[in-house]
């Protein structure tokens, strides 16, 4: 074991007297304002998606036939209110609504609306949703006061980092680089992580095209994340939990994907009624 | 002699600050399984001759054909587990264990054991390479895994011929997957991501989820095989090429398009969707 000798030390102390007096000089500087929620971004959803329904087939590509509603926990009221489905609602907006719209065999453009706010649009049933962004280290925006209720509900998100466990304080650093920040400010934000949603205010709508309801009452709570399949396409998943007090018995829980697509040429509105 | 000993605290402390952070995140546990989605799959079983929505290339539509359900009751085949490619999403909770070195706390390998006919899988996490193409192929293949941020990303090669699904779409001993573990809580999505030179013409792509439970549990899953069904000697349960209708069968009972049963990477596009309503749909059997 090398002994400590008086130079190693001394070479420490300066280095530590340094160290303590740049982060000195660094906690008197102002704090830098936190970055936009869109450039903290540590995932890239934006651009054209599509679906690939090759789960639950027979239930997303097709409108399956009433009272089938395999899979989905009803519970007692919920299964009665299914039952008044009749075929003549078949392609209702009721079934485009945050609870299920990202389950639909459909295109996905995903752009930044502002740096705060990234916009979802569907070309199935022309739908857009809006997710409200908190700002890196800021509690989830709150709906406004006295919003209206919408098919689409007020969503409020935020970037959950990796490494650290979720959410990450401002200054936080992570990822690989720990602690606070060194040189020049606050170190990079993460590369990897999720965007963590929250939908509320909405005003029902139908989990599956045939009538399975879920109430105003519902919370959808989604998480986001991105990733690569061996062949170099880019794929998110986004993994969506319904909870309903009144039609529920337990949380819905689904993950959808979508694949990558260099364009927009195959978008294709249609509209539901 | 004071102030050396606050410069080395000091030295250390900002040493501990600067070391790259672990980006691992722990997904020990018993997990079970949530079946809210390709429940009728994954819980009873697939249907006969539903194909649809998998991106299969001609050939695993004709050996598919081939196969018969009483095929599971021959003593080779009813102690099989599933093979790492589709047991995640099969039945059972699925528990995940880590290794360590005792002496330097290195990840060793992740650990993953699904109730069902115990599926055990070993993820190598030490950086060692894959075996050579002529090492042994196993139900669970050879796994290695890294962490990309919080998400565990495991490749998988060394399979036996498996299934795509166990309604007799097949997949080659030269099929791999590429899964992830992504934890969100007590929540955790699979996605896996199987490949196939022969039997697929894009990966097959899933996802799932998983819910961890303290009071979950894994029991023993003995399994012996027996003589079910008295047969001659050779004799195994299939079809000939061009005899079996399952894809028709199953078209006309759920009245969608054969060639929507049948499968194929088209027919999980929104498009097809579109196109169903103008496709031919086989009259039921009376």
């Amino acid at each position: 074991m090398k002994r400590l000798t008086s130079a190693t030390l001394k070479g420490s102390l300066y280095a530590a007297i340094l160290t303590t007096a740049t982060l000195a000089a660094q906690q008197q500087a102002p704090a830098p304002a936190p970055p936009t929620p869109r450039a903290a971004a540590p995932i890239d959803l934006t651009g054209n998606w599509v679906s690939i329904v090759n789960e639950d087939w027979r239930w997303r590509m097709m409108t399956p036939p009433k009272g089938d509603y395999t899979s989905v926990p009803l519970n007692n009221a919920g299964r009665a209110e299914a039952d008044k489905w009749t075929e003549a609602q078949d392609g209702s907006c009721q079934a485009y609504g945050a609870g299920a719209l990202m389950r639909m065999p459909t295109r996905v453009r995903i752009s930044w609306q502002d740096d705060h706010t990234l916009k979802v649009e569907t070309d199935a049933g022309t739908q857009t949703r809006l997710l409200h962004i908190a700002p890196v280290g800021s509690a989830p925006v709150e709906p406004p006061a006295g919003a209206p209720r919408s098919l689409q509900g007020y969503t409020a998100a935020s970037w959950e980092f990796a490494g650290r466990g979720g959410a990450l304080a401002f200054g936080q650093g992570g990822g690989g680089g720990g602690g606070r920040g060194g040189r020049g400010g606050p170190a990079p934000l993460p590369k990897f992580g999720t965007l963590h949603a929250v939908t509320t205010n909405l005003n029902g709508g139908w989990l599956r095209k045939n009538g399975v309801p879920y109430s105003q009452d519902a919370v959808v709570t989604e998480n986001w994340d991105r990733f690569k399949s061996p062949n170099g396409d880019e794929w998110f998943v986004v993994t969506t939990v319904v909870s309903d007090p009144k039609y529920l018995a337990q949380d819905f829980v689904t993950s959808s994907h979508f694949k990558k697509e260099a364009d927009g040429s195959k978008w294709s509105p249609s509209s539901c009624k | 002699m004071q102030i050396a000993k606050r410069a080395l605290f000091a030295v250390a402390v900002i040493g501990l600050a600067a070391r790259p952070a672990s980006a691992q995140i722990d997904l020990s546990g018993i997990w079970a399984p949530i079946m809210h989605e390709d429940q009728a799959e994954r819980a009873p079983g697939p249907e006969i001759g539903d194909y649809a929505g998998l991106p299969i290339t001609d050939a695993a539509r004709s050996r598919g054909l081939t196969w018969d359900a009483s095929l599971l009751t021959m003593p080779e085949h009813q102690c099989q587990p599933h093979p790492s490619t589709y047991g995640f999403r099969g039945v059972g909770n699925l528990r995940i264990w880590v290794d360590q070195d005792p002496q330097t706390q290195q990840v060793m390998s992740i650990n993953t054991q699904i109730q069902w006919m115990e599926q055990r899988r070993k993820i190598w996490m030490d950086g060692r390479p894959h075996p050579p193409e002529y090492a042994a192929h196993t139900w669970q293949g050879f796994s290695t895994g890294h962490w990309e941020g919080d998400v565990l990303v495991v490749q998988t090669d060394h399979l036996k011929a498996g299934w795509i699904r166990r309604n007799g779409l097949p997949l080659s001993d030269k099929a791999g997957m590429e899964d992830r573990f992504i934890r969100h809580g007590d929540l955790m999505t699979h996605i896996s991501m199987v490949y196939d030179p022969f039997y697929t013409s894009e990966p097959v792509v899933k996802t799932n989820g998983f819910r961890l439970g303290l009071a979950n549990r894994l029991d023993p899953y003995p399994c012996e095989s027996v003589t079910e069904v008295v047969r001659a000697k050779g004799a195994v349960p299939s079809h000939l090429p061009g005899t079996n209708k399952a894809i028709e069968e199953y078209a006309a009972k759920y009245n969608m398009p054969v060639a929507a049963a049948a499968g194929g990477a088209d027919t999980a596009l929104p498009e097809f969707a579109a196109k169903l309503k103008t496709m031919p749909v086989p009259a039921k059997a009376k």
